[in-house]
């Protein structure tokens, strides 16, 4: 486009005294070098902006959050039995989410099993929340894995598993003698997870 | 310039229905008339990448949906809802989350950019005094070094707005939005989740799950699927019962006449080849025939 300016000026012949096309684009520059720290400003203005306005480093991962009051998780279990959160106040609840249909909690029940049976008489209850799930396909899941005797809640709508905020299957909640929250695992839960946090919890009485 | 005056107030106005017509087709369609669907569709589904309540098929945001019609149903507004969920999930559960920090920066930047460059294209395009004692011979009255610089503000401007109207009109055909998103059907959650078990080689758990698909719709296909698990779970009986079903509707489903052909093996030898030769000549060309032509010979 600036070519095209040119070209149509060269037609007629420059008189003496005219304004050049290169004095013209000689302005233009200097123009330029004038103004060219407005949009840096601008730019640099806007980016000191946000950053005053951010907030300061967002508060850890789940794990680190503050310890919360156990949401309510009453029901009948796969056994027939009444189960609710608030009778085993004073006790320990190890809650485990999980479903037949989960590659993973497969792996993990067997460790769960082994919590129950190791520390359940220093005052540990786990409690499986089965996560929409069908009765047989459960019991199956319970059987292979020789978890026959575990405490299975079934949350066949999976609002139960909502109200705690579980995000997917498998997850784990720790919850002390006094109802709270204290340890959250998303996913896999692993041997020394468990008794880096179950165990300094049954001493606590 | 009276002439030019029109021009550039009818390019104007070509443009601003232009890009009236462009915004008109990017926004999104209304919200659903289903009120558990508009409260899903404005929450992010925690186990997905990317994908609304409304949305996703996971079981977890399956539960949400669920929720979320529980509690309309117990008179909750949309907004005390949300709060639930965010007490639970935090901030991230929401699709549109407030505007913090450097999400804030993604709003100021461009309108701080879009100001500046406007107030230049003003100082640039206004109209200034003509300089009369300068060059009266000029026929234009456009100041030196002005006419260039005006013509390529209004080139800018112009190809800036193509640009965004072929961005919107190509984005509506590019990526239509999916009409209505098909209801959670707890029958495709239930066949999915089976069809997983049967990846996992538990062929009972995932008859069980056919079996509860099949409670919501009865569908010769799902019972075909349930034939087959139960035929692996090592349950013949059934198998050729559920596959019977499917013939008395069908009588010449190949894969119906297959399972029930591999059943009788296990359960009326004498009757099997008949049906298995039935299979055959019905579906020469199925992937099981060779197989069959095997167990036959054999």
């Amino acid at each position: 486009m600036n070519e095209r300016t040119t070209g149509h000026r060269s037609r007629t012949p420059r008189a003496v005294g005219q304004p050049s096309e290169a004095a013209t684009r000689g302005a233009g520059h200097r123009r330029w070098r004038r103004v060219w720290f407005a949009p840096a400003a601008v730019l640099l203005l806007a980016v000191g902006l946000g950053y005053a306005l951010s907030p300061p480093a967002p508060p850890g991962k789940a794990e680190q959050r503050p310890p919360v009051a156990a949401p309510a998780l009453t029901g009948t279990t796969l056994a027939g039995d009444r189960f609710d959160i608030a009778d085993a106040r004073g006790q320990v609840v190890l809650v485990n989410v999980f479903a037949s249909w989960c590659g993973p909690c497969r792996a993990e029940l067997p460790l769960l099993v082994e919590a129950d049976r190791r520390w359940s008489p220093e005052g540990l209850r786990v409690v499986g929340l089965n996560l929409r799930d069908g009765t047989e396909a459960v019991r199956a899941l319970l059987d292979e894995t020789g978890a026959g005797k575990l405490t299975v809640l079934p949350d066949r709508d999976g609002t139960r598993a909502i109200e705690w905020g579980v995000r997917g299957v498998p997850e784990t909640f720790l919850v002390d003698r006094d109802g709270r929250i204290v340890a959250h695992q998303p996913g896999v839960v692993t041997q020394q997870w468990l008794a880096d946090r179950v165990v300094p919890l049954l001493g606590a009485t | 310039m009276n002439g030019r005056r029109r021009l550039v107030t009818l390019t104007a106005a070509v443009l601003l229905a232009l890009s009236v017509a462009g915004l008109a087709r990017s926004v999104a369609p209304g919200p659903p008339s289903d009120p558990t669907q508009a409260v899903a569709t404005e929450l992010r589904c925690p186990a997905c990448q990317g994908e609304s309540v409304a949305d996703s098929s996971s079981p977890i945001a399956v539960s949400m949906r669920q929720v979320i019609t529980d509690q309309l149903a117990e008179g909750r507004s949309p907004a005390e809802i949300r709060r639930w969920f965010v007490q639970r999930y935090g901030d991230e559960v929401l699709a549109q989350p407030p505007l913090r920090g450097t999400a804030l920066l993604l709003w100021v930047v461009p309108a701080v950019v879009l100001l500046g460059v406007g107030a230049a294209a003003l100082r640039t395009l206004r109209p200034r005094h003509r300089p009369v004692q300068r060059r009266p011979s000029t026929t234009d009255a456009a100041p030196p070094g002005g006419r260039s610089a005006r013509r390529a503000w209004w080139w800018a401007a112009g190809g800036l707005v193509a640009l965004v109207s072929t961005v919107a009109v190509a984005a509506g055909q590019l990526a239509r939005p999916v009409a209505d998103a098909p209801a959670a059907d707890p029958a495709v959650v239930a066949v999915q989740l089976a069809h997983d078990l049967e990846g996992q080689q538990r062929y009972a758990a995932a008859a069980e799950m056919y079996r509860e698909a099949l409670r919501d719709r009865p569908d010769d296909a799902i019972r075909l699927r349930l034939a087959f698990a139960l035929l692996r779970a090592g349950d013949a009986a059934a198998a050729e019962r559920t596959a019977r079903e499917v013939l008395d509707h069908v009588p010449d489903s190949p894969d119906g006449l297959l399972v029930a052909g591999l059943a009788q093996r296990l359960t009326r030898p004498e009757e099997a080849p008949a049906t298995l030769r039935r299979f055959l000549s019905v579906a020469p060309g199925h992937p099981a025939g060779p197989e069959v032509s095997r167990l036959l010979g054999s």
